[in-house]
């Protein structure tokens, strides 16, 4: 090997180390207050390790179990509904020849388009009307409107993808419309809905402003429980918390590339 | 399809089945973290030993006034409707006054075994409006000045003092400003008697149009001092960055300081004092809303919170905060020592020398107001 | 018919969006006008820019910061993920920048407070290392606090665009310009950006709607003012449940990415028109 050569791949080593620090030494930090039982300046690490307030996160009257189940069931609630709502929608605007279809296609960017706090807040101030503010329902629907988008986006860019010529064959030997839909366009599209479905749920995992306005404090999810946590000192509860909320999120990064294929990638918001 | 409805169905049954079983007391309350933790951790299981068939929820709304605003929005949004989704709320002074006015909580100390044993002032008036009859105090809190005798061993004890001492010491004493809770909203108003000559009328009345106009100096003053200070997020965060080594003083809430510290979270070094002319406190307050759907259980939960046994040994032993009740109640539960661990930083002398009450409510509101458009913008 | 069938099936998604995006954003914009006494008046406006004026220019500031950072370190890491000849090192990294990718704000948020202040982990390893003094070790939870935890979070959302665009482009051209000795620099900035270069702009502006959206994160990190507009849209809402200024704040930041994409959207027009 050159001398040139070597010094370029301990270059490189070099600043794939820099990069691997800054990407790993903030969760590594993060790691490290959940198992610090005693830590205060000016100490450089904590004094004490331990589990001791693993048994206080988990312990029946903490409100971390109730903050799970409450984060899961919302979740999975925010993605049936989008999910039902967005595969006839996606489907329409992928397959039909619609009145102001590029119309309706922008409306279902607008969410995302625009900072979404003040929607958050004005969801609120309705909901209160409604009866709705801090109830498990309120929530699903505010989990749902970021869901929805992104569920429309996707689910029309993954009919667009799904071979016609098939589909077209079933219905000439008989085969009813939804019948059709069911047996060879559902299949087909499904690895694109799953990936819908992983970005819904993500997101309601992620979702905290709007738990904030609308659920707080009857409705608590993991990230309010962490937030609460955190801005109350209690460093090693919060930690503790958001390892819980890094195990899907990074759970779904390592394996996304396998739902979300290239080709669906590239006709998102066509 | 199938296996995911089967989860659902079994998590939503898991979630409501302890929910079935027994009547639920929702205790909502305004404040720190620390509040949530001793009614779930400390009140809760007391109360259900009693009452078997009984669970208490209690829900945290978030600190300073803005969790009392909580409360109070969640309420009034039901004003019409038969009964209301709180049993007992645990409010700020602010607040209390302004529930009271508008009918929101209901008249319950007589009616409570407990009632006679509080005669202070702050039970009967909540900054300028009279509560009688509709608070019991859960306990009494100061705010006061925290400091790190590791980094500082003459911390400056007045007000002026603190404002000289902050130009040679840049960065050094922190606090949190008005928006992330009452130690800094308390910190101002302290700064608001210290540097005004209406510290009388602030506490108590009467309202004066032209009182705004009147702080200006005082205002300018904490513009230039605020430029010497290090901001910190929350009262919490005055702590924590203590904790850190980042400041070497900062306003707390005395509860707060004394959960952290048997905690062991906080350095066992920190010591208390309190600024001269003096600094304010509120009581946190049990209420009860009008149309409660458990009334009769809310009353029966705050009898037993305020009861001398409870607020000896959870109050005063177990968190070292000063009783809601009058003091000679609770002053026979305790030993010696835990009552002198109780004033161990600030003698009682001090205490009531210097511990203040919050001004009124309009001037409390319009405080805050001059402080955004003077001081912060 | 078919058409009847197809707005049918679009029918219940769009009766979702517009109770739950357009009316209560019909709802902000009136409330941002409307004065207690039911009057259509500016004072919020005025009100909300008088009090909040430097935190608008505090957030301006912040995410345009962001946007540089998030930009450089995109193109970089997207321009050797497809230009790199080291497969190793080009493997490992394609492993290490997606990690933050799906962390939740508030996750991000708490990482920063514990990594980022005085006594941090970045501190730590600074001082260990020897190239800061233990003395100068300050905390960086204030806008550059901000602005290293949104590039931080947002960075592998740009880069995973940026890099799928790059990917895509005919690796014939690079092939040519490379032989014909352009060097690698030459190649990312001359041929693989320019076509890219919408792509980039979509995940900046992604970015920019998320940075001004996201309340956690400020609230978080900074304390007093200047603070993002976000942390004083909600105190206005819950100090004093006041939501004229509070919507009057929100129309700033919709103003603030209208005229994001109204800029990107005029690039994008003359790009076509004289290509």
């Amino acid at each position: 090997m050159k001398a040139s050569t070597l010094l370029t791949q301990i270059g490189l080593g070099l600043m794939l180390g820099i990069v691997a620090f800054i990407v790993f030494g903030p969760l590594l930090n993060l790691a490290m207050w959940a198992f610090a039982e005693q830590w205060f300046y000016p100490n450089r690490f904590p004094t004490d390790w331990g589990f001791a307030f693993w048994e206080r996160v988990f312990r029946p009257r903490a409100g971390a179990w109730v903050s799970l189940f409450n984060t899961i069931i919302v979740a999975l609630l925010a993605v049936l509904l989008s999910m039902a709502l967005a595969i006839p929608a996606g489907y329409a605007l992928a397959r039909q020849a619609l009145p102001a279809r590029n119309v309706i296609m922008l409306l279902f960017l607008l969410p995302q388009a625009f900072p979404n706090l003040p929607i958050f807040v004005n969801i609120a101030a309705i909901f209160y009307q409604w009866g709705l503010n801090g109830t498990l329902l309120g929530v699903v629907l505010v989990h749902s409107l970021p869901g929805l988008v992104y569920a429309v986006w996707i689910a029309t860019a993954t009919f667009a993808t799904v071979d016609r010529s098939l589909e077209e064959a079933a219905r000439n030997l008989g085969a009813s419309p939804l019948r059709s839909f069911k047996d060879i366009t559902l299949p087909q599209a499904l690895p694109g809905l799953l990936a819908a479905s992983i970005f819904v749920f993500l997101d309601s995992i992620d979702e905290f402003t709007g738990t904030f306005f609308v659920g707080a404090p009857e409705i608590t999810t993991l990230p309010l429980l962490m937030f609460n946590a955190s801005m109350g000192g209690n460093y090693q509860v919060a930690a503790i918390t958001a390892l819980i909320l890094l195990i899907p999120s990074v759970g779904f990064m390592l394996i996304i590339e396998r739902f979300l294929k290239a080709d669906v990638l590239s006709r998102i918001g066509r | 399809m199938k296996p995911l409805t089967l989860t659902l169905g079994l998590l939503t049954a898991t979630l409501t089945a302890p929910a079935m079983a027994a009547t639920t007391l929702n205790v909502f309350t305004a404040g720190d973290d620390n509040m949530v933790e001793y009614i779930n951790e400390f009140l809760a299981p007391r109360f259900e030993a009693m009452y078997p068939d009984v669970s208490v929820r209690a829900l945290g709304t978030g600190p300073g006034d803005a969790g009392s605003q909580a409360i109070y929005e969640t309420l009034s949004a039901q004003r019409d409707q038969a009964t209301w989704s709180v049993d007992v709320a645990v409010v700020h002074q602010r607040m209390a006054g302004q529930m009271v006015e508008e009918g929101l909580l209901a008249d319950y100390v007589d009616a409570i075994a407990t009632g006679d044993l509080v005669s202070a002032q702050s039970a009967r008036n909540a900054l300028g409006v009279d509560v009688e009859g509709y608070v019991m105090p859960m306990f009494q809190s100061q705010i006061a000045i925290a400091y790190n005798p590791d980094l500082l061993e003459q911390p400056p004890e007045s007000y002026t003092a603190l404002a000289n001492w902050v130009e040679e010491h840049p960065g050094q004493f922190g606090y949190n400003g008005i928006t992330g809770g009452m130690a800094g909203v308390g910190f101002v108003f302290g700064w608001m008697y210290a540097f005004t000559d209406m510290a009388d009328t602030l506490q108590n009345g009467p309202w004066e149009e032209d009182a705004t106009a009147r702080w200006e100096p005082a205002l300018d003053q904490l513009r230039t001092f605020n430029q010497h200070v290090t901001m910190t997020p929350g009262n919490a965060g005055t702590l924590d960055a203590m904790n850190r080594g980042e400041i070497a003083m900062g306003p707390v809430w005395m509860d707060m300081y004394y959960t952290w510290k048997t905690d062991g979270r906080l350095n066992p070094n920190f010591r208390l004092l309190l600024l001269e002319p003096g600094m304010p406190g509120q009581p946190m307050y049990y209420t009860i809303p009008e149309r409660a759907a458990e009334p009769d259980l809310a009353a029966e939960f705050i009898a037993l919170a305020t009861s001398p046994e409870i607020q000896a040994e959870g109050i005063v032993g177990q968190f070292n905060w000063f009783p809601g009740i009058d003091a000679e109640h609770v002053r026979s539960e305790l030993s010696d020592a835990q009552w002198e661990q109780l004033y161990a930083d600030v003698s009682p002398e001090t205490l009531s020398e210097r511990g203040f009450s919050m001004p009124q409510a309009d001037y409390f509101r319009a405080i805050l107001e001059a402080y955004e458009s003077h001081v912060s913008r | 018919m078919q058409s009847a069938r197809g707005t049918l099936l679009v029918l219940p998604a769009l009766t979702a969006i517009a109770l739950l995006y357009a009316l209560p954003l019909a709802r902000s914009l009136i409330t941002a006008f409307r004065s207690n006494d039911g009057s259509w008046t500016t004072e919020h406006l005025a009100r909300a820019f008088s009090l909040y004026g430097r935190d608008v220019l505090f957030s301006i500031g912040v995410v345009s910061a962001s946007l540089v950072l998030i930009t450089v370190i995109s193109i970089s890491i997207a321009g050797y993920l497809v230009l790199g000849t080291t497969p190793w090192a080009v493997r490992l990294l394609r492993w290490l920048y997606r990690w933050p990718l799906f962390i939740p704000f508030v996750v991000s948020g708490q990482l920063a407070r514990s990594f980022l202040s005085t006594n941090g982990m970045m501190n730590g390893v600074l001082v260990e290392t020897g190239l800061l003094a233990a003395a100068n070790a300050q905390s960086f939870l204030d806008w550059r606090g901000l602005v290293l935890t949104f590039a931080w979070k947002q960075t592998p959302f740009v880069t995973l665009l940026l890099a799928g665009a790059m990917a895509a482009i005919d690796r014939s051209h690079i092939e040519a310009a490379r032989n014909m000795g352009a060097g690698r620099l030459r190649c990312l900035f001359n041929i693989l950006l320019p076509q890219a270069a919408p792509t980039l702009w979509v995940g900046l502006i992604l970015s920019l709607v998320a940075m001004l959206s996201v309340l956690s994160v400020p609230l978080m990190l900074i304390a007093g003012n200047p603070t993002m507009m976000t942390s004083m849209m909600a105190h206005r809402i819950t100090y004093y449940g006041d939501y004229g200024i509070a919507n009057a704040l929100g129309l700033f930041s919709y103003a603030l990415t209208a005229v994001t994409a109204w800029v990107y959207l005029r690039l994008t027009l003359r790009r076509e028109a004289n290509p």
